[in-house]
């Protein structure tokens, strides 16, 4: 069972580097925001530092939201969906295999440029252990109810706003114990176990249930 | 009219009779009107004029009768299209469908009037319109924004069957914020005070106070029942029409 | 096994190990996760000077001093401790001596609290004065509990039904 599972995941990575290099224009788009910020606010490297944590939270957001409307785009217009649903493993745990490889293909890179985002941003470097922490747990959960908007609206003309409208509101959560985490960081805050253990929750959460709402979606969508 | 029985039986085929929702609606809804017109008389002069001014709050208390049964009211009403969305998971029940789609729009209502009811109850009172720090506030506007996420749905996708099924997901996964609502003032310390009535030593609202506050639930409770039935009987014709439209345009 | 137990089983998995890791998760966390610290934490923890924090509890009987213009200072305690609170700017009506409160700001180097916000925080008892007023006569009266430490309400309040608490 694990077999055809794996190579959807490295199908899936696969072309997401590939294909019109949604990668690195995903991971371009997430410091363009943190570049753009210190235009809007000005350059004040304390102001920046203090707004740090909120701004890669969002930019990560973001980011990552114009991705979703992807993840089973390609699948449901080339017909490939009704085979996954009909043939193959349990639709649950294919989803859940698609959305490790959407993680893997946008959250991942994200990860690995935060760094530079909040180098952008003039975040203090003790923090930074636990901000590239947070935004793996972030960009997991971020993924993974993002996905249950992607599976909603796959077949509807124009569905990226609903999407938007749809999933913005469960990521709430997500912003304020991420950028929570990031803030006190380095500070030695007795807060920072609990909203890294929220955010924990939060990833794992997504990752267990997600799979079967998506799914649900995803059938009564190829129907 | 052969033709329309035909297609009712294809769209609702098996399920509980749309007909039958009809007549009983036609019948009950009259008297509903009256009793939540006269529910509202009887609440708002219990209200304004029976109820004393609180040892703390004076006269602003009264902001309470209108806050708590509409911040109630917003968390039930999604509990029930919730439950609604669920009967008809599991039994295919159209109505159901219908009936989570028509309390959308007034759960919504509910949700913005006790966010404003409160914001100008937090002005005088805490010294403060909104504060984001506050889970119990932060929880309650996500709800809006869940309702309006709902009420997307049945918008957006313009097959009604499909739109029925993505709504009942949507509703189901929206669910979580209840808990987090209800809790979230004994989760953390927050700025709102916990819960008045449901406690384990009772309520902690005056038999003076708590009388018109029951009155102006019923009020708004009854108001629910009445729109909500009024709504669902609308979105069965227009559905029913709607899939006739369809099913002729493809020529079945 | 049929594809609908399959997914029955995996969802049963799925929702078992989430509510372990939640309970676990969350009963680690305790109550650590607050809107406000009272004046036992915040002794207890040492706040860094400038930090913004928030800090809540009931106003000290006859602690409110009024200065010049709207320049005021009270003392914010849970019974237990205490912090004196600076503050220049408006109050909100509930503001009272033995009411909750939340002040907004951040500790001074000399260890004093600057507010830059100060908001009420009342309880969840509505009733009119004459209740209130009777209550307090009968000593049945008592303080926002939420706002009171642990370790006076064990022994302080709640016993035997005779409040030798505060508010009287």
């Amino acid at each position: 069972m694990a077999r055809p599972l794996t190579s959807l995941i490295k199908r899936d990575v696969r072309l997401a580097v590939r294909q019109g290099g949604s990668v690195v224009q995903s991971v371009l788009f997430f410091l363009m925001i943190g570049m753009i910020v210190p235009f809007g606010v000005g350059a004040d490297a304390d102001k920046l530092a203090d707004i740090a944590p909120g701004i890669i939270m969002v930019a990560a957001l973001l980011a990552l939201l114009l991705t979703l409307d992807r993840l089973f785009q390609a699948d449901f217009e080339d017909g490939s969906i009704d085979g996954l649903i009909t043939l193959g493993p349990l639709l649950e745990l294919t989803v859940l295999a698609k959305g490790v490889a959407h993680w893997l293909g946008t959250g991942l890179p994200l990860v690995l440029a935060a760094p530079v985002m909040a180098l952008l941003l003039n975040l203090p470097l003790d923090a930074y252990p636990v901000m590239v922490l947070t935004i793996i747990l972030a960009t997991i959960g971020l993924s993974f109810i993002g996905m249950i908007g992607a599976a909603l609206t796959v077949g509807i003309r124009r569905g990226g706003l609903l999407l938007s409208l749809l999933v913005i509101p469960l990521y709430v959560p997500i912003i304020i114990f991420g950028s929570a985490a990031i803030a006190v960081a380095g500070t030695g805050s007795p807060d920072l176990p609990a909203s890294l253990g929220l955010l924990a929750l939060i990833a794992l959460g997504s990752l267990v249930l997600s799979p079967f709402a998506a799914a649900a979606a995803l059938r009564l969508n190829a129907a | 009219m052969q033709l329309d029985e035909r297609i009712d039986r294809l769209t609702m085929q098996r399920y509980a009779n749309p007909k039958a929702f009809i007549a009983i609606a036609d019948r009950v809804i009259p008297w509903l009107k009256v009793l939540t017109g006269l529910a509202f008389v009887g609440g708002l002069y219990l209200a304004l004029f029976q109820a004393p001014a609180d040892y703390q709050q004076s006269e602003t208390v009264r902001i309470m009768f209108v806050h708590v049964p509409t911040a109630t009211m917003s968390m039930m009403v999604f509990a029930i299209m919730t439950t609604s969305s669920i009967v008809a998971l599991i039994w295919g029940h159209r109505v159901a469908d219908l009936f989570a789609r028509a309390s959308a729009p007034i759960g919504a209502a509910f949700t913005f009037i006790a966010l404003f009811s409160g914001s100008f109850w937090g002005r005088p009172m805490w010294g403060t319109w909104w504060e984001w720090g506050d889970a119990r506030l932060v929880s309650e506007l996500i709800l809006l924004f869940i309702y309006f996420g709902y009420m997307g749905i049945w918008q957006t996708i313009d097959d009604p069957i499909k739109a029925a099924k993505a709504a009942r997901i949507t509703a189901i996964v929206g669910a979580v914020n209840l808990p987090i609502i209800k809790f979230s003032v004994d989760w953390w310390n927050t700025l709102h005070q916990p819960a008045s009535l449901v406690r384990m030593d009772g309520p902690a609202i005056h038999e003076s106070l708590l009388w018109p506050l029951f009155a102006m639930w019923a009020a708004f409770g009854l108001f629910y029942v009445t729109m909500a039935l009024i709504g669902t009987k609308i979105e069965i014709l227009r559905f029913q029409s709607r899939a006739r439209a369809m099913r002729q345009t493809e020529g079945v | 096994m049929t594809r609908k137990q399959q997914r029955t089983w995996f969802l049963v998995g799925g929702v078992g190990v989430l509510a372990l890791a939640t309970v676990l998760i969350l009963g680690a966390l305790g109550d650590s996760l607050v809107y406000f610290y009272s004046p036992t934490e915040l002794t207890e923890k040492a706040i860094d000077p400038g930090a913004q924090i928030r800090v809540g509890g009931l106003v000290e009987e006859g602690s409110v001093e009024k200065g010049e213009g709207l320049d005021v200072s009270f003392v914010v305690t849970d019974l237990n401790e205490s912090v004196t609170v600076n503050y220049n700017g408006l109050l909100p009506d509930l503001f009272r001596e033995g009411q909750g409160v939340v002040a907004e700001g951040s500790f001074l180097t000399d260890g004093q609290f600057h507010a830059t916000k100060v908001l009420a925080k009342h309880d969840e008892k509505y009733m009119p004065k004459e209740v209130a007023d009777a209550l307090k006569e009968q000593g049945k009266w008592k303080a926002d509990e939420t706002l009171i430490d642990d370790s006076v309400k064990k022994y302080g309040i709640d016993d035997s039904g005779t409040n030798k608490g505060y508010g009287e």
